[in-house]
């Protein structure tokens, strides 16, 4: 089986989960492919983990474009994902800005995240306005994993994930994770049990709705949203079967074939860290 | 009145997760716990670099809530940050839980968290004269008297001001009304 997309994106990712997990393949050819963004990167990571977990036979072939493999491989794609590529590739680690970092417990959030914080202030003149806000969101979304990935106690390896890359006009921050996912966190609340992913996603993101009843929970995705908006920024969210994206020319929920978790992606113009970030 | 600093930039520069909020938290209540009956606990933000909504609510938010409902008796809380932005995270969770706070910026005090024009006005005027009644305070702000009341009652509820009772009027009770805030 061949993808057709020579990019693997928010907007195309979703076509190789389909391919892999639904169709049945036995083969996903990548060797085309000329560009991977960060979500997507970390979504092939967790792809390839989870073929393996259901022992499926899928065999992937890697990206033949030097640049890419070398990128996948300096971002630490490779050893995160157990796989190896067809044909070896010098790693230039210069062209990954902050590879793929492990989120575990809640204890370690504070190390990840200082690490992301020095590539940034290290290689971009950010006011200090910028990097409180920035900073402030990575928190919140590194300890969504630990707080809500395993929420029902039966997920055995969360994984959760993240990783950042520059480009000419934007940073580009991913997070993703294989826990029960934005449905599985919110259906332990009472009253929310039957919910479907798009709803949990609508709830959790429009409403500030949380798993916890205590009145000072949640509202922390809402909020990321709000300030992503205001920076004229893109942001996605995956979790279950629904993908909600959106960009600075507008965006929507969308039906996505089933995968374990949430994935989150966000883009910052990196105009914005010439300026004083606008909070909401 | 005995006021007891409690510099959050002790546990870090940049923080935090609930977890630590949480950890932080116990040292918090504790101080609390060890002042005198109308003691008070002055969160200083300096030395901070980044303060999440999620840790501000764990150590501020959550203790702040046990103040207000008398969990430590006549303690109240307090802030004092170099830069307003720093409070935001803490801002919108008292919002959340719908409390507000004195916080004190650029030598000038004013309310974070959940809020109106009209509490503002009154508390503003209530700092200002340091003790009054809401007698006074109706004839300053141009307010029946019933209106006043209300605002006071409030901001006593919310532990933004203390009253204490000297008398009564028909079945009223009649407060005097002091500024938390040390003279």
């Amino acid at each position: 089986m061949v993808t057709g997309a020579s990019r693997l994106t928010i907007e195309t990712i979703d076509d190789v989960v389909e391919r892999t997990l639904v169709s049945g393949t036995t083969s996903v050819d990548l060797r085309d492919v000329r560009f991977v963004d960060p979500y997507a990167l970390l979504l092939l990571v967790l792809l390839a983990l989870e073929v393996r977990e259901r022992g499926s036979s899928v065999r992937f072939d890697w990206p033949q474009t030097t640049a890419v493999r070398s990128w996948m491989r300096a971002m630490g794609f490779f050893a995160h994902a157990g796989a190896m590529p067809t044909s070896p590739a010098a790693a230039k680690i210069g062209a990954a800005f902050q590879p793929i970092a492990n989120i575990g417990d809640e204890a370690g959030v504070g190390r990840v995240v200082d690490g992301f914080y020095h590539r940034l202030a290290e290689r971009y003149p950010m006011t200090e306005s910028s990097r409180r806000t920035l900073t402030a969101i990575l928190i919140e979304l590194f300890q969504n994993i630990p707080h809500h990935g395993n929420a029902t106690g039966d997920v055995t390896d969360l994984h959760g994930i993240a990783a950042m890359q520059d480009y000419e006009d934007s940073i580009f921050v991913a997070i993703a994770d294989r826990g029960v996912g934005l449905r599985g966190s919110l259906a332990l609340r009472p009253g929310y049990e039957g919910i479907t992913d798009a709803a949990a996603v609508d709830t959790i993101l429009r409403d500030g709705i949380s798993r916890f009843s205590d009145v000072g929970r949640g509202g922390e995705l809402q909020r990321i949203v709000g300030v992503v908006r205001s920076w004229d920024g893109a942001f996605a969210l995956r979790s279950g079967s629904a993908l909600l994206s959106f960009d600075e020319r507008g965006g929507d929920v969308y039906d996505v074939p089933t995968f374990p978790g949430v994935q989150l992606a966000i883009r910052i113009p990196l105009r914005r860290f010439d300026t004083e970030m606008v909070d909401p | 009145m005995h006021v007891e600093e409690f510099r959050i930039a002790q546990f870090g520069t940049r923080l935090g997760t609930r977890l630590e909020g949480e950890r932080a938290r116990a040292r918090l209540e504790a101080i609390l716990r060890s002042l005198p009956e109308e003691g008070q606990v002055r969160l200083c933000l300096d030395g901070l670099e980044v303060l999440s909504t999620s840790f501000a609510d764990e150590l501020v938010g959550k203790a702040y809530q046990s103040v207000v409902d008398g969990g430590f008796g006549d303690r109240t809380m307090v802030l004092d940050t170099p830069a307003l932005e720093l409070a935001e995270g803490i801002d919108v969770k008292l919002v959340q839980r719908k409390l507000a706070m004195l916080c004190l910026h650029a030598g000038r005090w004013r309310l974070v968290g959940f809020h109106t024009p009209a509490l503002s006005e009154t508390l503003g005027l209530i700092l200002e004269k340091r003790c009054t009644t809401a007698r006074e305070l109706a004839d300053e702000l141009g307010l029946q008297i019933s209106a006043c009341v209300n605002r006071v009652a409030r901001l006593a509820d919310l532990r933004l001001i203390r009253r204490r009772k000297i008398g009564m009027k028909g079945p009223q009770d009649i407060y005097e009304i002091h500024s938390i805030l040390k003279g």
